[in-house]
Parts: C-alpha cells; sequence; structure tokens
C-alpha cells in the first residue's frame, strides 16, 4: 500500500476513532441519569475502580483504548474525574498483561524465558509501584486530578463549562447518523443508549486496532532505527523518549514494550535498558486518551485524559528520577524471571492472579 | 538521538548492508598486513597491534549487526526472513576472514618468513589479485548483479581448485617440512578467505542457497 494512501487512511480512521468516542458520550447521555447513576455507582469506590480499570484493560488488550472510553464516560458526567482517576491507573497496570503474555511465548527456552519474562513484568512492577505510591496520595491530597484540573483550566477553561471542541462539532453528524439508525429499526430509551454505547465501543476497538496496524506499517524503518540506538549507547533519558516517541507513533503501548520482549529473550537488550523505554511507552501511550479528550464537550475529559499523562510522569518522578530506587522494579522482575524460570507454572499463575483474579477480588468486595 | 526517529537515513537492511561492507573493507585491510608481514620483512610487531584492533572492530561490528538483524525482524516482522538469514551467514563470513587473517598473522610471528623465497614474487602478485577479490565482493555485497557474481564466481572457484593443488602438492612433496609446512598452512588459510568471500558474494546475491556452498566445507 503507498505511504500516502496509508497516511490517509490513519487519518480517516482517527476521525472515525473519535467518531466511536463521541457515540459512547452520546449512548449514554441517551440512558438517563437514573440509569447513569445505577451503572456507575459501582465504580464510586477508588479501589473497586482501579480494579474495573485492570480488568477492563486485559479484556480490551489496550489501555488506549480504555482510557478513551474512561474520557467518553467522564464527559458524559457519569463518573466525576476523581472518580476516574483510579480507573486510569487501574487500565496502566491492565494493559501490561499484553507483554506478559507474549513473554509467555518464550517458555520453552528457559533462560530466554527468565530474560523474556523479566523484561515484562518490570512494567508490571513499575505500574504496581506507581499506583502504590500515588493511589493513596491521590486519595489524601488529590495530587493528580489536581494538577490536571490546573492544566485543563489553563487550556479549555473550567470544569462544569460547555467546551466548544471543533472535533466535537466535526464528529456530531457521525453520531446522529448513528443514533438514527438505531432508532429507526425502533430502539429507544436505555435499549437506544445501550446500543449506541456498544456501537461507539466496537468503533472505538476497531479504529485503534486499524490505527495501531498502519502506523506500525509507516513507522517501522523509524522504529527500527530508534530501537538500534536503544541497543547502542542510549542513555536511559535517551531510552525513554525513544519509547516516548515511539508509543505516540504506534498509539500502543503495547506493541513498544511487546517490541523489546524478544529483544530482552534473545539477549540483544538488558532489561536496565529496557526499561526506560517502557516508561516512556507508558507516558506515550496517554496520547491517545487526550485525542480521545478532543470529541468531548466538556473540559473534564481533557482532565481525565491529562490525569492519565500527570499520573505517568509522578511516577517516573518518584520512581525513577532517584537513583536510590531508580532500578527496584528491575530487581523485582529480575527475582520473579528466577521464580518463573525454576518453575514456569508460577509465571501462568502469576498472570491469573494479578491481572484476573486479584481485579476480581477488589471488585467483588469493594465494587 | 531522539531526532534519528524523524531522520532519513538508510535503515533496516540497507543500512546493516553498508555496515557489512564497511567490515569486508576492515578485513581487506587486516589480510593486507598480515599477508605484508609473512611475505616481506615487514617487523610483525609493527603491524600486529593494527590487526588485532581492527579483527576486534569486525567482531564488535558482528555482534552489533547481528543485534540490529533481530531488532529488524522483531520490528518488521519476518517478510524477509530469508535476507536476514542470509544476512547473518554473510556477517559470520566476513568475522571468519577477520580471523584467517589474524591466522595468517600468527604464522608469521611463530616465525616464518616467505620472503626472498623463488616463490615470493609469485605469491605477492596472488596476494595483490585476493586483495583485489575483495572489493570486487564489496561491490557485489553492496549492489548484487547476477552476471558478475556467475563470472567472479568462476575465478574464484579455479582460484580455489589451484589452491587445493598446491596444498596437495605440498603435502606430497619431498622438499624439507620448514619449508613445505608453512607454504601448506598457508595456502589453506588463503582458501578459507577466499572460499569465504565467494559465500558472501553468493549470499548477496541468493541469501539461502550459498549456505551450500563450496566454503562450509573447510570451516
Amino acid at each position: 500500500m503507498p505511504t500516502w494512501f496509508r497516511s490517509v487512511l490513519v487519518f480517516s480512521l482517527i476521525y472515525t476513532f473519535l467518531v466511536g468516542v463521541s457515540a459512547l458520550e452520546k449512548g449514554i447521555k441517551i440512558m438517563g441519569e437514573d440509569t447513569q447513576e445505577a451503572l456507575f455507582s459501582s465504580v464510586s469506590n477508588p479501589i473497586a475502580g482501579l480494579c474495573v480499570g485492570i480488568l477492563g484493560t486485559v479484556l480490551v488488550q489496550s489501555s488506549s483504548a480504555s482510557t478513551s472510553v474512561i474520557v467518553g464516560l467522564v464527559a458524559t458526567g457519569g463518573i466525576s474525574v476523581e472518580a476516574a482517576v483510579p480507573m486510569i491507573m487501574g487500565a496502566n497496570i491492565g494493559t501490561t498483561v499484553t507483554n506478559t503474555l507474549v513473554s509467555l511465548g518464550h517458555v520453552r527456552q528457559s533462560s530466554e524465558f527468565k530474560r523474556a519474562f523479566a523484561a515484562a513484568t518490570v512494567h508490571d512492577f513499575f505500574n504496581v509501584m506507581a499506583v502504590a505510591l500515588l493511589l493513596p496520595l491521590e486519595l489524601l491530597t488529590g495530587v493528580v486530578s489536581k494538577t490536571a484540573t490546573w492544566i485543563s483550566d489553563r487550556l479549555v477553561g473550567t470544569a462544569g463549562t460547555e467546551w466548544k471542541s471543533p472535533v466535537k462539532a466535526w464528529v456530531k453528524k457521525p453520531v446522529e447518523w448513528i443514533v438514527d439508525v438505531w432508532e429507526a429499526v425502533g430502539l429507544n430509551g436505555n435499549v437506544l443508549g445501550t446500543t449506541v454505547v456498544l456501537t461507539g465501543l466496537v468503533i472505538v476497538l476497531l479504529s485503534l486496532t486499524f490505527i495501531t496496524k498502519n502506523m506500525r506499517e509507516l513507522v517501522a524503518d523509524r522504529v527500527e532505527k530508534s530501537v538500534n540506538k536503544v541497543l547502542g549507547k542510549g542513555s536511559g533519558s535517551v531510552a525513554m523518549l525513544l519509547g516516548l516517541v515511539i508509543t505516540i507513533a504506534v498509539q500502543s503501548s503495547s506493541i513498544t514494550t511487546s517490541i523489546l520482549i524478544p529483544l530482552a529473550a534473545a539477549g540483544v537488550l538488558s532489561l536496565r535498558n529496557a526499561y526506560p523505554v517502557t516508561l516512556g511507552a507508558n507516558v506515550g501511550t496517554t496520547i491517545t486518551a487526550l485525542l480521545a479528550a478532543l470529541a468531548a464537550s466538556v473540559p473534564e475529559a481533557l482532565t481525565v485524559g491529562l490525569a492519565h499523562t500527570v499520573f505517568n510522569v509522578l511516577g517516573i518522578a518518584l520512581l525513577y528520577v532517584p537513583r536510590f530506587i531508580r532500578y527496584v522494579p528491575v530487581r523485582l522482575a529480575e527475582g520473579l524471571g528466577e521464580v518463573a524460570f525454576s518453575r514456569p507454572a508460577w509465571a501462568v499463575i502469576y498472570v491469573m492472579t494479578a491481572f484476573i483474579v486479584l481485579p476480581l477480588i477488589g471488585v467483588g468486595l469493594f465494587g | 538521538m531522539v531526532m534519528s526517529f524523524f531522520s532519513k537515513r538508510e535503515s533496516g537492511l540497507d543500512h546493516i548492508v553498508a555496515r557489512a561492507v564497511g567490515m569486508l573493507g576492515d578485513a581487506r585491510h587486516s589480510f593486507d598486513l598480515a599477508t605484508l608481514a609473512l611475505l616481506t620483512n615487514t617487523d610483525t610487531a609493527a603491524v600486529e597491534a593494527d590487526i588485532r584492533a581492527t579483527d576486534e572492530r569486525i567482531n564488535n561490528m558482528e555482534q552489533q549487526l547481528r543485534a540490529e538483524l533481530v531488532v529488524h525482524v522483531t520490528v518488521q516482522g519476518s517478510t524477509d526472513i530469508g535476507s536476514v538469514l542470509g544476512m547473518i551467514l554473510l556477517l559470520k563470513k566476513i568475522e571468519r576472514i577477520g580471523d584467517q587473517a589474524t591466522n595468517v598473522l600468527d604464522l608469521a610471528e611463530s616465525g616464518v618468513r616467505l620472503a626472498g623465497e623463488p616463490d615470493t614474487e609469485a605469491m605477492l602478485a596472488e596476494r595483490g589479485l585476493i586483495s583485489t577479490m575483495f572489493g570486487e565482493a564489496a561491490d557485489l555485497l553492496y549492489e548484487p548483479d547476477v552476471e558478475r557474481t556467475e563470472e567472479f564466481t568462476e575465478r574464484v572457484l579455479a582460484v580455489i581448485a589451484e589452491h587445493r593443488a598446491k596444498i596437495e602438492s605440498y603435502l606430497h612433496s619431498d622438499r624439507p617440512g620448514r619449508e613445505v609446512v608453512p607454504r601448506a598452512i598457508y595456502y589453506r588459510y588463503l582458501k578459507r578467505i577466499v572460499a569465504n568471500l565467494l559465500g558472501i558474494v553468493r549470499t548477496a546475491a541468493e541469501p539461502l542457497p550459498a549456505a551450500n556452498g563450496p566454503d562450509d566445507k573447510d570451516d
């Protein structure tokens, strides 16, 4: 496929993605306040919100998709920014399941598996540590949501006002067509709202999948060059910036981090070199939620998108910048890699427990 | 460094081929110096550091390029896996030439001197011919050409046959061991070097079938 055509296709897919986010918002608005209240009351508890964020992201295998949905939900007013922040943190943890699953593909080569599993779980450990540190801080002081609100206020105005997003106007018509189509088949009320939400979800997931696929094709050569730089003499900050740039380009942190796994498994990339790339990818992936916020009509949507960015930047500031703590996630991942090396079944138990069982228990207890 | 993401310099296999051509240039440099040390009165100590440093540079570059090939497959997928496997083989052959040039130096360092002998001029001429073949191999690696590759292959096979015959004759010669053994060893190294050059050119033209080329028989 010619590059120009693929570029046009990507722009069309981004537009489709924004239509999907806007359809989500519209569908929930159609449902009415009572239904919204009933739907979202379960995530008002931060632990439940965190666990829903993990489970939702594991389900769709993409934090870009789940955070975009969260942005859409906040745009409807169904969820407050404060309630959405733990969900965003959960999405950050949930997205690491993809590269952990990729690492399981190396299970037959034990030494390769040890390196691959460690490279995958360093992302898990960093995100869990960041949540362990920042969620209590957020609950006590609102550091993440207040910082995001402060930035958002300066960019688009104060919360509670109507934000005249130009993108919102561009996507308005297609969203109306979606609603019209479902109304034409006789749907109304909550059924219509749910159907529009599901349509929006399908559009968001499909368009993100194809955006990622096409962007990967478009920038593959550049990604290859950048990864080679990381293999060479790149410093931690350079590796982090490259992780950020690659992830913004391919719109998926899972793509970036999953590229690192075979390289770590083959022994061509050390865990310490892969680690900062992962952190850059964490920040880079927040661009999608910011993009989704462009299709929303209230400043709170942008605030949530920014909260995702602020959370990841603060995580780096607290867990990577200070030298004494910088390599704790690396050492923990190496330890877990050793365990998985000696008993591969533990790797599977770890994935099931961390990404499914514990979040389900969390939702059950606190939801 | 981060800006490299936005730069337009060559990437992927083209970049690796360009670096492999550089490695071949280094291998030629080692070969020229090592054979000079053996066939003339050049002080081996004067060239030793250069040859060993060049060999180390070749080895490091091979490791780096192999890592870059792993990156290439990881990022781009397996569409050009044949070329990648061929390239790994090709890099190994260049690395071996570097080692074989060092073996020639080792021969000179062990006290063998073939300077001022009746066949020295012929050996020096042959050295020049093989050195030229390095240049041809580099050209064909950079720009594979079926006709030139065939013509190069014919010439290289003739040289290999000639070397094999020489080795045979030295092994069965009645001349003193101190005369024929160094020559037999030297020609064995030359034969391997030339065979590896052929392997490089054939792998560049056709990545996988060259795996069973004549160059692999002796290594």
